[in-house]
């Protein structure tokens, strides 16, 4: 415990200097400008800003990228609330009754319970990262090959499990991401493998190349394809601070919206997603009227938010602690911090202990931030919003184009991302969710080492897996969470959470 | 997804999903092609894996998804086949790739306003005079953000 407020201590030295402290501004600032967007999630503002962190340095870009990332979240938040447009999946619930809330009048309690309740959130989930960092990555040194590769099998059906739609579809784009992870040179053999004989593949694909592609030039097509239906809010934003009944009605689902996210979050096979819905169906099932719901009900909007928050920010866990990424977002992480030469995983904390504990207190500082920022800027989102997307969807069109191009100062990185842009067109045609596909595209070559690995150890038997009691019961949970997914009962339920 | 203004109607194949026997389609196709490319990567054993094992175990498990897709698009009813439309997809990767063409041979003062004058052709609300004036106010306000604000290495203007 002494270690952990001490370790605290040490990163806030570090995020509260000066340099680090605008740093995190801006980051908080330009990600939520991006954000804010329609049809601009978390994941195309991060590969889109990305080149922006290069000049600095480690700590510095981190310290940025966080806030980019906090940004984009809340940014999405906003639009949901003030268009009834989700950016992104996690904020679909919060268009539900946030939408409502606004036409009522009420968007600034709308968008102010949820800045605070992200925050109050946000403040649970640091503090839970300082706690749980120290003895995961204890955990994370007694894990063996065998082990690393059940847990990302685990990872993987989860995001099977939680993905909308035919779960064979899911599955069947999980593959087509760990194929994708294995064009490239082999890590062992120093082979190519399927690059086509293009040189610029000799590397692998990029991934914030494939991001992009997929999430943010065939979103553009797509949104260019459905007219338009954006409904901004044409009331008055209304007063911003929640009042006093805001907040009697407000904190018991923030407070139960963080546990459920938190929880969530730290799931591998991005368990954030399902945190605004569990959150959404617990609100709804304790309040005494739940017709209130859908109608601009606060606590409907207060849970998800915080629940939210919590499991965005969770989600750095496997990935700082096992160095695991558990969904896309904290895989563009990875390549950040590759570029600025830190490999992500247990080593982080011990090596770089300024940097990791750092990045934590930041992303306290970065949701107090958020507050600050938010609350008197929403007039100029609303502006924004405004703004047609006939006019909107050139200028993200050439960000992402400088952004990716910057990445690598190369032209093929480019026009590989208009190749995927029209993958990622096709798959969605086809009624295919993209996000399994980069989930296995993030985790496809760690994958392929540990497996490699471990048959090696264990003489090309693949009873290793099951031997091993560690990484027998991971196994038999996917297997478990697979099967009860496949239930007809849960089944049906499970698309009555996803639709409504 | 469910779109139901531009549908194909059921074939007379007895397909009853053909969003999903498509989508197998395409994932076998996918998967052939993948086989293909791996074919020539030596195997190795379990015990000591060469670069091709996983390629091809994993193009195997793709292929095998997209027939499963396709049999069951038989048997159970599910979406009709989406209309692709190709204005949308033509301009804006026409306009990236523009984009890639022209950043290094001419600069980002001409990229930029291709890129996004030729992208934003791909909107039904496409207009003339402001796409222009937009697309080069907007490149102008590219150049002082991510070449002078943020000193990122774009070439500006390469052909001088």
């Amino acid at each position: 415990m002494d270690s952990m407020f001490a370790n605290l201590a040490l990163g806030f030295s570090v995020a509260l200097t000066l340099k680090n402290i605008a740093l995190c501004f801006a980051g908080c600032f330009v990600g939520t400008l991006i954000g804010v967007l329609p049809g601009v999630g978390p994941i195309a503002t991060i590969a889109m800003l990305l080149p922006i962190t290069f000049g600095l340095d480690p700590t510095g870009a981190l310290i940025m990228l966080a806030g980019i990332y906090y940004g984009a979240q809340y940014g999405g938040s906003t639009t949901a609330i003030l268009v009834n447009l989700p950016g992104e999946a996690t904020s679909v619930v919060t268009t539900l009754d946030g939408h409502q809330m606004a036409k009522q009048g009420r968007a600034g309690v709308a968008l102010g319970i949820a800045a605070i309740g992200s925050f109050f959130a946000g403040c649970v989930a640091t503090l839970l990262i300082a706690a749980l960092g120290l003895p995961l990555t204890r955990l994370a040194q007694l894990f063996g090959p065998a082990e690393y590769f059940s847990l990302m099998v685990m990872g993987l059906v989860f995001a099977v499990v939680l993905a909308r739609g035919s779960i064979l579809k899911a599955i069947c784009m999980i593959l087509l991401g760990l194929m994708l992870a294995q064009v490239g040179t082999d890590l062992e053999t120093g082979q190519e493998r399927m690059t086509l004989g293009l040189i610029s593949l000799s590397d692998g694909i990029d991934f914030a190349v494939l991001a992009m592609g997929i999430f943010g030039f065939a979103e553009i097509i797509r949104n260019l394809e459905n007219p338009e239906t954006r409904d901004v809010v044409r009331n008055t934003i209304g007063r911003l601070l929640p009042g006093k009944e805001d907040f009697r009605q407000a904190y018991k689902p923030i407070l139960r919206g963080t546990f459920i996210g938190s929880i969530l979050g730290i799931l591998p096979g991005n368990g954030a997603v399902l945190g605004p819905f569990a959150a959404y169906t617990v609100e709804k099932r304790l309040a005494k009227d739940p017709s209130r719901f859908g109608r601009g009900a606060i606590e409907g909007v207060a849970g998800p938010e915080s629940a939210n928050n919590a499991g965005a920010q969770t989600a750095f866990i496997p990935l700082l602690t096992l160095g695991i990424p558990p969904n896309a977002v904290m895989a563009l992480m990875v390549g950040a911090m590759t570029i600025h030469g830190i490999i992500p995983g247990p080593q982080v904390m011990t090596r770089n202990p300024e940097l990791f504990w750092g990045m934590v207190a930041s992303m306290w500082v970065g949701n107090l931030m958020l507050v600050i920022i938010n609350l008197p800027l929403v007039g100029i989102w609303v502006k924004l919003l405004k703004v047609p997307y006939r006019m909107m969807f050139p200028a993200i069109l050439i960000f992402c184009c400088i952004g990716i191009y910057s990445i690598n100062n190369s032209t093929s990185d480019v026009l590989f991302t208009a190749f995927f842009g029209l993958l990622g067109y096709v798959v969605l045609k086809l009624g295919f969710e993209p996000a399994p596909m980069l989930l296995g595209f993030v985790l496809g070559k760690l994958m392929e080492e540990k497996l490699r690995q471990s048959l090696i150890l264990s003489r090309g038997s693949f009873m290793t897996f099951l031997d091993r009691p560690v990484s027998a019961v991971l196994l038999v949970i996917a297997i478990a969470m697979l099967v009860l997914a496949l239930l007809p009962s849960i089944r049906k339920s499970r698309d009555e959470v996803f639709t409504e | 997804m469910s779109d139901n203004h531009n549908t194909v109607g059921r074939t007379g194949l007895g397909i009853r999903a053909p969003q999903d026997f498509a989508a197998g389609l395409f994932l076998v196709v996918v998967a052939l092609f993948a086989i293909w490319q791996a074919s020539d990567l030596p195997l190795g054993s379990l015990r000591a894996m060469g670069p091709g094992m996983l390629p091809r175990a994993v193009a195997v498990m793709v292929g095998l998804g997209g027939v499963g897709l396709m049999i069951f698009s038989f048997f159970e009813d599910g979406a009709a086949l989406e209309r692709f439309h190709w204005r949308g997809p033509f301009f804006i990767l026409g306009g990236i790739i523009l984009f890639a063409l022209t950043i290094r041979t001419a600069g980002l003062i001409v990229a930029g306003p291709l890129a996004m004058f030729f992208g934003s052709i791909g909107s039904d609300e496409f207009r003339w005079k402001e796409s222009i004036v937009f697309s080069v106010g907007l490149t102008a306000v590219c150049i002082v953000l991510f070449k002078f604000a943020l000193g990122l290495p774009i070439p500006i203007i390469a052909f001088m």
